[in-house]
């Protein structure tokens, strides 16, 4: 490829970065380019937009499961046994 | 100010509060990933008690919920990298052997992405697909897994993770790079079908 088109490793760090940040807008035309010519570059950015949007999701429906599961209350008495001491350890010192 | 963010500070004065209000939801969460209840006990806890101590730094943006949610994310990676190098240490080195496997000397593909048969946004597929997302995040090197964790799992800002992670904004999309190469790798191994 000629030294003024990206090749896919240069394609593939860059649409990652634009999942960060706004790329200059010549790289945004070279990456825009590239992908219409290259099925496993544009390949790769769909499935890095997947990846995010299916963590994000998880968000929403991370904890679907069985809805009838519950903490232990020995369990849940003894986590409030012991997030009470540190508090009074805090509020003590400050 | 929302209202669930209004509601936030009241909540966050007793963390004893927390326990009843969002025990039971944080011990699904865990137990959905790690399938063990003894783990997702520990893990609870441990979240409980790390929030605690991170107390200071919540900065109410989101819920307390959403919040404890993601320490305990975090708590599951922590957790199943460790089972993962008591079992089997050759495999972590294997996966922070680099990117360029991926690419000829010219940067043209050498793996290339597969078509990817299954879709994870479908939520019958996505408890599957997060499983294994968890396990690759595990087998990461530690500070790749941890920036992609907060930049795509909760959410934070670039700059936000460049903060947290005490690095330049050119390490972090260099860092953001290498684990969204690894992990796309790994799932496309460990869970897609592959389809050439």
């Amino acid at each position: 490829m000629s030294h003024w088109m990206f090749n896919c490793k240069e394609v593939s760090q860059r649409v990652s970065e634009s999942m960060d940040r706004t790329l200059p807008f010549h790289h945004r035309m070279m990456i825009k380019i590239h992908l219409m010519m290259c099925k496993y570059c544009a390949r790769f950015k769909q499935q890095l937009l997947i990846l995010r949007d299916a963590c994000r999701l998880e968000n929403l429906h991370g904890e679907e499961c069985d809805h009838t599961l519950t903490l232990p209350q020995a369990l849940r008495d003894r986590i409030k046994q012991s997030l009470s001491e540190p508090i009074a350890e805090h509020n003590h010192s400050s | 100010m929302s209202a669930k963010q209004s509601g936030t500070p009241k909540q966050l004065d007793d963390p004893q509060i927390w326990v009843d209000q969002y025990g039971d939801s944080l011990y699904r969460f865990a137990l959905a990933r790690v399938k063990d209840a003894s783990v997702a006990e520990d893990l609870v806890q441990e979240t409980f008690l790390a929030a605690l101590g991170a107390l200071k730094n919540f900065k109410g943006r989101s819920t307390t919920r959403t919040w404890l949610i993601a320490i305990l994310k975090h708590k599951i990676v922590d957790y199943i990298r460790k089972k993962i190098r008591e079992q089997d240490t050759d495999k972590l080195e294997s996966m922070s052997d680099g990117i360029d496997v991926n690419f000829t000397d010219r940067g043209a593909w050498k793996l290339r992405p597969s078509k990817w048969a299954r879709n994870p946004m479908k939520l019958y597929e996505q408890k599957e697909f997060m499983d294994v997302l968890y396990h690759c995040l595990a087998e990461l090197p530690d500070r790749q897994a941890e920036a992609f964790m907060l930049r795509e799992i909760d959410g934070l800002s670039t700059e936000e993770v460049c903060k947290e992670l005490n690095i330049s904004a050119t390490n972090s999309w260099v860092m953001l790079y290498r684990a969204r190469m690894l992990l796309r790798g790994c799932l496309q191994n460990n869970w897609l079908d592959a389809e050439h």
